[in-house]
């Protein structure tokens, strides 16, 4: 007899390394599900991750170029004063002075547009280069490559004016000819072009288009370059409290050039993890089948050592290692895939990005990726994982199906419950918006849970069906709840790669149709901004004289900046994430005597139309409630360079989408009415009417620009529309793990459906009799899978739309029918595979006596 | 019987190569053999002789490479697959020495499968009054797993009777059970081929299982060495 010592932990440790070498030795082909599920979850997430640091390396280098200098004054309505400038200068700062409006510019055979003009003096760009077509000749220009009385336009316009060099382009009062094409406009990120393409004249000619009046929309911008190593942010500090300097001026330095433009990728970003996110959820139910199938197959293995006196936790040491070897390899390949497919995502979406990524080595996003997969692999696998420890020896002289039900032991359950929770806890902590991705985890496991129990009753349901007189339509149906029946996994992996790409598609659905079909009936045709008020009267005659106009509105319109609420400055002041939106930039505001039709006041009343005493406001509701801003409460606005105390009287729901004329701020006349200030105008007009009265209003007014509503909702859309398709593709990636872990599904029981086969061509049935069964079962499971993903599709995205972007919500039943009508698809073809390959296999073989 | 009566199996000169890496393999060299409606017959022979091959070719589960084959009236080798299997629906009970049952249906199921292709109606009461005749009457609703291997033979054997072949073909039924189930598997056999007057195709190579067999064929490196019924004609 050999006397044995007990192992110790290193012992164990180490013979189970031996142990599983020795096993992996031998193949792990019923593992490749694990590294594939793992290594895409993992791709997608390190290519988003990965993606967005280098987006946000690319804006943080090139910062001082994006803004057009270190340091950014910006003020609406009034320029600098010169005491700014000489104590700029005095400070040694150089500084350039940048004038933006919107304007019409009028080509010569009349055909027009609206266009974002900017202005720009000789010291323009300070930073990088402006690239003009033809390339600017040398000599006798201005430093920053502009002729004086010479016109740069976007090719966009150039083209849809059907301009040629020289040719003769109106903008206000006075002509240009066009002298080049803008190739590269090196601050557009900071100030981009929104309503329309980007015209360029030089500074000193702008007096001549007459576009400046009083209370025009007119920005100034002053971008200052500073000796080389000062400290921008003390400048700012020390500027803003010279005396000349204006409540209204927004101070921007280079590092928060595009604050906008990196909240918008944070969010994109984040939305994105969290698809990848579901694509690891899929993947990991890959990784709990596959695992449970590789125990399974060694189920003898691990009793034969077992009876020889392995230990439990050998056992356990044994196959946690090979899992955990296997998982490495699905996160390294995962890591590499994403980081590739970063460099192909980049290339794709290059025009779509703000600035090109500045792709490097990041290694903590990858890092990120890496742990995600990691405490994936480790909550999905510590409970097969778990079971496999307690198989006892005695399992070896079992036979057939009834395999135990053995519970993991309590101390592995609790591992299994931290695992999960360390991977809520991380898609949470990192999350841009830890409520959301809280939701999100609720939202994944409650579908997960869904999905489970819908599998249940689709089994509870077959099971209780009477005996069909179609033997292949009962066959079918039995299938689905035969013991050892892949149900479940094939309907909780294909349903939630489908809920995922449902709810996508709803929510990409529900922001077109906002934009495209709620257009026609409320929508007006045109705003028309900058009318001056002696131009007011005159206006709205010509326009209702226009044959086609139905409408013509028109109120005062002026640009406030809010500086403090209740007396608190806005840097102290403390508001909900969904409101702060209205504290940046500035916020139209009107003023009017009367209530406008179609006002629902929520709270408090309107002021009485004689009324004279001191500044009133209505203001919106929401806003107000996200700051704690009560009725009677203040909001101090900066009103072309004054403070002006505005009380609450009352507060409004603001209809946004009915795109009438909506003010943040309504006010009382009195005190704003002799600010100088302009008029907005809204007119709705025929369809087909545009291009006329575009034309009509806009040669008696030349000061006066027409926004088409149609062309910036179109904008808005194709922004949508990019951002739809980075969701869509990213969605794909989750419904190609779901596929993944159904092909699984489907390879795993292709053994056990290709004896089945040859059984019953060996007892008489046709083909067509087994095929018939098969589709009926994978039939069912498709329709089953994809109707519960279209209910929790729906879900989800009735939430994200109706609490995350506050729209309305519209059902598309089109949209679900598609989803459904996929997921059948995908699985009918994938049983119809699965199917012809095992009819195909020859019997003789199969039945030989073993 | 008469020698007017129609043979159930006729053989002529059957041969059955397979291709290997090694070159061509004859696993069966010419065949003739005659089995008349009613007969059982005892095939021996040992291991590697052909014996299984043979039953698949008359089951229709491979195709003879050589030779012509009427089983039942029907040359095998002008049907397709699907007339293959309608032929194994309608005339044929096969019962293997692993049982080859789905692991995944009742007994009942398994039994009843065959009927219900064949579109009969009452497919689940006869496939019940056959676990009934095999003694399995109590186990009806029990998956193969959770039956003995002398109980999973039974249902086999109640499958392959289910449809009243004119045949039925054993491969080494009793290989994979103990000498107690195995009698009582076999006893079963005869007694229902006894019975129903049923012609037995029997494999085996235990020589004394095939003694019970009214004409015994010995196989031998493809080639039918010895035929009871030839050496009685020929006394």
């Amino acid at each position: 007899m050999i006397e044995g010592a007990a192992l110790g932990a290193r012992g164990t440790l180490g013979l189970a390394w031996r142990l599983a070498r020795r096993e992996l030795r031998g193949g792990f082909a019923g593992l490749r599900i694990v590294i594939a599920c793992l290594a895409l979850g993992v791709a997608a997430i390190a290519a988003v991750g990965t993606l967005r640091a280098a987006t946000e390396a690319g804006l943080a280098e090139d910062a001082s170029r994006l803004l057009g200098g270190d340091l950014e004054i910006r003020s609406t309505y009034q320029p600098l004063p010169p005491e700014g400038r000489a104590w700029i200068a005095a400070r040694g700062g150089r500084l350039s002075e940048v004038v933006q409006m919107r304007a019409m510019a009028i080509g010569p055979s009349g055909e027009r547009s609206l266009v974002e003009l900017k202005a720009v003096d000789g010291a323009y760009p300070l930073y990088g280069a402006l690239v003009l077509d033809p390339p600017v000749p040398q000599g006798g220009l201005m430093p920053g490559g502009l002729m004086p009385g010479g016109l740069m336009m976007d090719r966009s316009i150039v083209e849809r004016l059907g301009l040629k060099p020289g040719d003769e382009v109106r903008i206000g009062e006075a002509r240009f000819p066009l002298r080049a094409v803008i190739v590269t406009e090196p601050d557009k990120v900071a100030t981009p072009a929104i309503f329309g393409p980007r015209a360029m004249i030089p500074l000193a000619d702008v007096e001549r288009t007459a576009l400046i009046q009083p209370g025009s929309m007119v920005a100034y911008e002053y971008r200052v370059a500073l000796p080389a190593g000062a400290d921008a942010r003390g400048f700012a500090a020390a500027l803003r409290t010279q005396p000349f300097a204006d409540g209204g001026w927004r101070i921007r330095v280079a590092d928060q050039a595009a604050p906008s433009v990196t909240r918008f990728v944070d969010q994109a970003a984040s939305f994105l993890v969290l698809a990848g996110l579901t694509a690891l959820l899929v993947g990991g139910i890959g990784v709990a089948t596959g695992v449970r199938a590789w125990l399974e197959a060694r189920a003898r293995t691990i009793a034969t050592l077992r009876c020889l006196g392995a230990p439990a936790n050998l056992i356990f040491a044994t196959y946690f290692a090979q899992v955990m070897v296997l998982a490495a390899i699905g996160i390294g390949i995962g890591l590499v895939a994403g980081y590739a497919l970063t460099w192909a995502a980049a290339s794709a979406l290059a025009g779509a990005l703000p600035v090109p990524p500045r792709l490097g080595l990041y290694p903590w996003p990858l890092a990120l990726a890496a742990i995600y997969g990691l405490l994936t692999a480790l909550a999905f696998s510590l409970w097969p994982l778990g079971r496999a420890r307690d198989i006892p020896g005695a399992a070896l002289f079992r036979t057939g199906l009834a395999a135990p039900t053995v519970r993991p032991r309590l101390s592995l359950v609790a591992a299994n419950a931290a695992a999960a929770l360390a991977l809520v806890g991380l898609v949470v902590a990192t999350a841009d918006r830890p409520m959301f991705a809280a939701w999100f985890c609720l939202g994944a496991l409650a579908t997960l849970g869904m999905f489970r129990l819908g599998a249940s009753l689709l089994m509870a349901a077959a099971r209780a069906m009477p005996r069909l007189r179609m033997p292949s339509v009962r066959l079918g149906l039995a299938n689905l709840h035969r013991p050892g029946a892949p149900t479940p996994i094939m309907l909780v992996a294909l349903g939630i790669g489908l809920t995922t790409l449902a709810a996508v598609a709803m929510i990409e659905g529900n922001l077109r149709r906002q934009i495209a079909e709620s257009l026609p009936e409320a929508a007006p045709s045109f705003y028309f901004i900058d009318i001056q008020a002696d131009q007011a009267e005159a206006f709205d005659a010509t326009a209702r004289a226009l044959p086609g106009v139905t409408e013509v509105e028109r109120v005062p319109s002026l640009r406030a900046r809010i500086v403090a609420v209740d007396g608190v400055p806005v840097e102290q002041m403390v508001v909900s994430p969904e409101t702060a939106w209205a504290l940046r930039g500035d916020r139209g505001l009107t003023y009017t005597a009367k209530m406008p039709e179609g006002t629902r006041l929520v709270a408090g009343a309107w002021w009485p139309e004689e009324y004279a005493g001191p500044p009133l406001v209505s203001f919106d509701a929401g806003l107000a409630a996200g700051w704690g801003l009560q009725l009677g409460g203040t909001i101090t606005v900066n009103v072309l360079g004054r403070d002006i105390e505005l009380k609450v009287a009352s507060l409004r729901d603001v209809a946004w989408r009915s795109l009438g004329i909506n003010f943040t701020l309504v006010a009382s006349p009195g005190l704003l009415s002799s600010a100088p200030h302009t008029n907005i105008a809204t007119v709705r007009n025929a369809p087909g009417q545009d291009t006329a009265v575009l034309r009509a209003l806009t040669d008696a007014f030349p000061n006066i620009s027409g926004i088409r509503v149609r062309d910036a909702l179109e904008a808005v859309a194709s922004l949508l529309g990019r951002l739809g398709t980075a969701l869509s593709s990213t969605a794909a990636v989750t419904l190609l793990a779901g596929m993944l872990v159904l092909a699984g599904a489907v390879a795993a029981g292709q053994a056990r459906r290709v004896r089945d086969a040859v059984v019953l061509k060996t007892v008489g049935a046709l083909r067509s009799q087994i095929r018939a069964a098969y589709l009926v079962e994978f039939g069912v499971l498709g329709l089953a899978s994809g109707l519960l993903a279209a209910v929790a599709g729906t879900i989800a995205a009735w939430g994200v739309v109706r609490f995350v972007m506050h729209a309305d919500w519209v059902f598309l039943p089109g949209t679900l029918a598609s989803v459904v009508g996929l997921c059948l698809l995908l699985t009918l073809g994938f049983g119809y595979v699965g199917t012809s390959l095992a009819l195909r296999a020859r019997p003789a073989p199969l039945l030989r006596n073993e | 019987m008469t020698d007017s009566t129609p043979p159930l199996i006729d053989a002529r000169d059957l041969s059955f190569t397979v291709g290997t890496a090694g070159g061509p393999v004859n696993i069966l060299r010419g065949v003739s053999l005659t089995i008349r409606p009613g007969e059982s017959v005892g095939i021996v022979g040992p291991s590697g002789s052909g014996k299984t091959t043979l039953l698949m070719l008359l089951a229709g589960l491979e195709r003879a490479t050589g030779g012509a084959l009427r089983v039942a009236g029907l040359d095998l080798g002008a049907l397709d697959e699907d007339a293959l299997a309608r032929f194994r629906r309608d005339r044929l009970g096969i019962v293997f020495q692993a049982f080859h049952l789905i692991p995944t249906m009742t007994a009942l199921e398994n039994v009843a499968v065959p009927l219900e292709f064949a579109g009969r109606r009452d497919a689940f009461d006869r496939a019940a009054a056959a676990l009934q005749s095999v003694g399995l009457g109590h186990r009806l609703d029990h998956y193969p797993g959770q039956l003995s291997g002398g109980e999973q033979q039974r249902v086999a054997l109640a499958r392959a009777i289910v449809g009243e072949p004119q045949l039925i073909l054993a491969d080494e039924p009793t290989g994979n059970l103990d000498r107690g189930n195995g009698t009582a598997v076999m006893d079963l056999l005869f007694g229902l081929q006894r019975d129903s007057g049923t012609t037995l195709l029997l494999i085996t190579h235990d020589a004394a299982l095939a003694a019970r067999c009214a004409r015994q064929i010995r196989i031998e490196d493809g080639r039918i060495a010895s035929d009871s019924a030839v050496l009685a004609e020929a006394a």
